[in-house]
């Protein structure tokens, strides 16, 4: 045999060790499997902890061996550490306010009975968290002046009242100095546990439909009239700073009108020769010549439309004086409506104040209290959110209860610090800042992921671009929340508020006016004699015109920014709230999302980029070949080509945007705020409000409540939310990826 | 053209001379390529004078000189790396795509140099109908396909457009197949009608001259034979410039034969004398495939 074989090692070698099996496969099936392991926990985790915060669990009487009892659900139970075939058990107890802790921890060889009474209910409340009782007794206070003689009620009198039949109990009775008789008494609707339950599931309705209303005017008119208000002081501040003095002179209507007439001149004569050179001439001297006059045009316009010397800006005294009186006037109007609101809003919750519930604890007696203050006074119906009879209700009923909460988080306004309540305006905040943010970063990636791939030459440049940009990925979002701060709000936003900090002199900007142009005109030559012939290599002046021209466009650039920022002609759109409102001038929902789409472009910019090569390029040739412009070319063929890919970096950029939590507490989220970042008035899109965020509500509720343990499921159903509403985000996103892939055919 | 003395014919391999041109190319030495008397009478449209090409600087053309017949079908054969193809995206100006390209010589379409700067090279593309190698249908649907020309002109008016389309697809002889699903994406086409397809879309903006780059290399033989018939049909409106490997498609579809090699044309005429009587040995050996 060997002595056939060409090779007569071959049948000496041995099979290597690595060739016997495939223990890599093993290898890296593992990882992959540990991988999706670690996955499928977080989700499972998330999804568990998350929805089960809402269920309802039943309530236990427990009885001590020492005799106490108390009411609470009970949680996990565990080993004791240390003590072999003891558990101890987690109840929630709730009643926070009468000095107890939410959850407490109750050794099973503790317990001498539980027992699951279906009178025992866990009562939500505005306050101060859950309270376990039983409902014993719903009342009305009433309080009332009777002249003598007119009679009065009487002790175990049978009235009716809004609420239906109440029994009269007097409480106290007294004479006032005018002889008339002040009878304070409580009618008694329900006086004993099964039936106070009943009933108080009628009063309770009524109840919260009044407080609705009155939430609603509270909620809705009295911010709007404060609105109102405040405008009308800005605008008077306005006025009072216009007052007198101009800031602008009015000029001879000769010399901004010839300047007018020279302006509209030179545009015709730009127009006129630009007309003159058709595409692709040589007739350089002219195309030079209508872009000066183009330059000089805009530049005459610049300056008649900033200086508008027509009209000064400054107000009459008298004028002003009479317009003062009518903001004076209007603001009497609002106050007093303001106040009439307030005062009617008062008295209505003082009205509604009255319904009492008396809910007990099983043993001393104690009741859940109108607040800690007055721990004597039973608590306002109004306070009750929901009363849960968990012993009393079956698997629908638990099924109800548990949606009702569901809606309730999702639809409801945070309470107590977002403890208690729901979570609505926090998804509006974060919905809004992920849109505002993808609607920012994604035009503004493709287009810059467009030049660097369609565009510029491929070298040195475009590959330190690249590093550049991939790297800018990897930066700490700590960090970008800091430049936010910096440059949207104090800079971007304080110029808005209130125009360049440093203004220059106008002599000085108008001569930088000048010089831009000139610098413009120059980029433009300097292209001209960039532009190598046809069939031929850049020549050396090609490549020198060609840098030159980079340099000046830069130049320029750099130059209208500092006209911009530094124009003696703009004093901000906001002074008059300023100092103490800033507006664009603080964080704000705006600013957020910008400091976020720049921590996102990256993502885009790559992924587009991505999408933009993996167009085949046979295509771009054959549209090349039908005549078409480059820009046709990207517009008609490159980017529906590479939609799907683009919308994929789009679809990144906003899970990561959505997800970020540190650089927005510098710029924008906050614990809580009534305002929300849209609403119904105009502008409708509030960029200058602060806002709630799903991932800062999490760290708030998790580290910054005053009560963690009560708090703690409500994190995990939050975190749940985010998780959800990240994955509704992309699902969409996902969807409409795949309907374009479908419109445009499987090929890239 | 050029003053190579033509001499009369004496059938083949009665003379047999030795590939003598073949190697005065290899020594890179300067030749003029043999060029029937025929071709003389033929009426042009596009001609190319001493035209030479470099990628670099590796040279790719050597002043390539021959005219085109308007209202023919002119193949460009010769072995892979000749620089047909390189001569025909030189005509359309595909080459300015490709960074450190540089040209001498000039080409002319109706007399004007298309490598002048003041040629407007858009509307030079607009003015040559394109076809190449691979079907590269756009991601669109089989309409906006066709009509694609016609929509970058900025044509907005549906009767117009569905018009060209129609006669467009009709003459590419893919109308039949497609006039019921004209709004489903042209990337469902089988790879023959997809190149029909790209030929409809280089003709709906009525060129004056059509330039096929090997349009039948990715295509099964039914196919190839479908592009053939169909450029003898459109040959009799346009004048075609057709790159090909294949010998037979070059007898069967043209009426002129240029037959290239390291980027020097050396035969151009009627293509059945290319095919059955050539002047120069190398062209016979290379058309009998014995040489290339």
């Amino acid at each position: 045999m060997s002595t056939t074989s060409p090779n007569p090692d071959r049948h000496q070698r041995r099979t290597p060790i690595s060739a016997h099996g495939e223990p890599a496969m093993w290898v890296t099936a593992g990882a992959l499997i540990l991988c999706l392991a670690l996955i499928l926990g977080l989700a499972i985790v998330i999804v568990w902890r998350g929805g089960s915060t809402f269920l309802v669990r039943p309530v236990h009487e427990v009885t001590l061996a020492d005799g106490t009892v108390f009411l609470g659900s009970p949680f996990e139970s565990e080993a004791v550490p240390g003590e072999d075939g003891q558990t101890r058990r987690r109840y929630r107890v709730g009643n926070r306010d009468l000095g107890q802790d939410s959850y407490r921890w109750v050794r099973s060889d503790e317990i001498a009975s539980i027992a699951t009474p279906s009178d025992g209910v866990m009562v939500e409340r505005r306050e101060w968290g859950v309270f376990f009782g039983r409902i014993q007794r719903v009342y009305l206070i009433r309080e009332q002046e009777y002249e003598p003689g007119a009679g009065g009620p009487a002790d175990g009198e049978r009235v009716n009242t809004d609420f239906g039949p109440a029994t009269v109990r007097v409480i106290q009775e007294s004479e006032t100095e005018d002889g008339d008789r002040r009878v304070l008494a409580h009618l008694v609707l329900a006086d004993d546990a099964p039936e106070a339950r009943g009933i108080f599931g009628h009063v309770h309705d009524t109840v919260l439909d009044r407080r609705a209303s009155i939430e609603s005017l509270n909620r809705h008119r009295v911010p709007l009239l404060q609105e109102r208000l405040s405008r009308l002081e800005w605008k008077r501040r306005g006025i009072e700073r216009r007052t007198g003095a101009s800031r602008r002179e009015v000029m001879p209507v000769w010399t901004w009108g010839l300047t007018a007439l020279a302006t509209i001149a030179t545009g015709l004569g730009a127009a006129r020769l630009s007309r003159m050179v058709p595409r692709g001439s040589r007739k350089y001297g002219l195309r030079v010549l209508s872009m000066a006059a183009a330059i000089l045009c805009a530049m005459g316009v610049l300056g008649v439309v900033t200086e508008h010397p027509w009209s000064d800006d400054s107000i009459p005294v008298e004028r002003a004086s009479e317009l003062i009186a009518d903001i004076d006037a209007d603001r009497a109007r609002l106050s007093e409506e303001l106040g009439r609101v307030l005062e009617e809003i008062n008295a209505r919750r003082e009205r509604l104040d009255r319904v009492r519930v008396v809910i007990v604890e099983p043993t001393g007696g104690r009741f859940s209290p109108l607040s800690v203050s007055e721990p004597g006074e039973p608590m306002a119906v109004a306070d009750v959110v929901r009363v849960v009879a968990a012993n009393d209700l079956g698997l629908a009923g638990k099924l109800r209860v548990y949606l009702a909460r569901w809606w309730e988080f999702l639809s409801d306004r945070p309470r107590a610090n977002g403890a208690e309540g729901g979570v609505f305006p926090v998804i509006v905040g974060t919905v809004t800042l992920t849109l505002l943010l993808t609607v920012a970063v994604v035009p503004l990636g493709v287009i810059s992921a467009l030049y660097l791939r369609e565009y510029a030459r491929q070298g040195i440049v475009t590959s330190l671009i690249r590093i550049a940009i991939n790297n800018l990925a990897g930066v700490p979002s700590i960090v970008y929340g800091m430049f936010g701060l910096g440059f949207f709000c104090y800079g971007l936003g304080g110029w808005v508020d209130s125009g360049p900090a440093n203004a220059a002199p106008r002599g000085f900007w108008w001569g930088l006016v000048g010089l831009t142009g000139v610098i413009v005109l120059g980029g433009v030559i300097s292209v001209m004699f960039a532009a190598r012939r046809p069939g031929r290599p850049a020549t050396a002046v090609n490549r020198f015109a060609g840098a030159l021209a980079w340099v000046m466009w830069l130049s320029a650039a750099g130059l209208a920014v500092y006209l911009v920022s530094s124009t003696p002609y703009f004093d901000g759109w906001f002074t008059e709230k300023l100092p103490e409102r800033p507006t664009f001038g603080g964080r704000g929902i705006l600013w957020a999302s910008l400091t976020l789409a720049l921590l996102t472009l990256p993502v885009v910019i790559v992924a587009t980029e991505e999408a933009i090569s993996a167009v085949p390029n046979s295509i771009r040739e054959g549209s090349i070949a039908s005549g078409a412009s480059r820009w046709q070319t990207i517009r008609r063929v490159v980017l529906p080509g590479a939609l799907p890919g683009i919308m994929t970096g789009a679809i990144l950029a906003m899970a990561r945007g959505a997800g970020e939590v540190a650089p927005l507490m510098l710029v924008g989220a906050v614990n809580f705020t009534q305002s929300s970042p849209v609403s119904a008035e105009a502008p409708f899109l509030h960029g200058d409000r602060t806002f709630m965020h799903l991932g800062f509500h999490i760290y708030n509720l998790g580290f910054q409540s005053p009560d963690s343990q009560a708090t703690e499921p409500l994190v995990w159903t939050t975190t749940l939310l985010l998780v959800a509403i990240v994955v509704a985000l992309n699902l969409a996103a996902v969807m409409i990826r795949a309907k374009l892939r479908g419109k445009h055919g499987a090929a890239i | 053209m050029g003053d190579a003395v033509i001499e009369p014919k004496k059938g083949l391999g009665s003379e047999r001379r030795g590939l003598r041109v073949a190697e005065v190319i290899r020594a890179g030495e300067s030749f003029d390529a043999e060029v029937h008397a025929e071709l003389a009478d033929e009426p042009e449209i596009l001609r190319a004078d001493t035209f030479s090409l470099w990628y670099g600087e590796s040279r790719a053309l050597y002043d390539i000189s021959m005219k085109l017949p308007r209202g023919k079908v002119t193949a460009l054969i010769g072995p892979s790396g000749c620089g047909k193809s390189t001569l025909l995206r030189s005509v359309n100006r595909m080459n300015d795509l490709v960074d450190g390209v540089r040209v001498d010589g000039e080409i002319r379409l109706e007399g004007e140099s298309i490598y002048d700067p003041r040629v407007d090279v858009i509307e030079l593309r607009k003015r040559l109908g394109m076809v190449f190698q691979k079907p590269n249908p756009f991601p669109m649907s089989i309409f906006e396909n066709v009509v694609y020309p016609l929509r970058i002109d900025g044509e907005r008016r549906k009767g117009v457009l569905a018009q060209a389309c129609e006669r467009a697809l009709r003459q590419a002889a893919l109308w039949d197949e497609v006039k019921d699903r004209l709004k489903q994406s042209a990337l469902g086409l089988s790879g023959g009608q997809q190149q029909r397809l790209c030929i409809a879309r280089a003709i709906v903006a009525d060129p004056e001259v059509l330039l096929l780059d090997e349009p039948c290399s990715a295509l099964d033989p039914v196919a190839t034979m479908r592009i053939e018939e169909l450029i003898s049909e459109i040959a009799e409106r346009y004048t075609v410039l057709i790159v090909t490997h294949n010998m037979q498609q070059a007898a069967r579809v043209s009426n002129f034969t240029a037959f290239m090699y390291l980027g020097r044309l050396v035969e151009y005429g009627p293509s059945e004398a290319i095919f059955s009587r050539p002047i120069l040995p190398e062209t016979e050996q290379y058309v009998t495939g014995r040489f290339g």
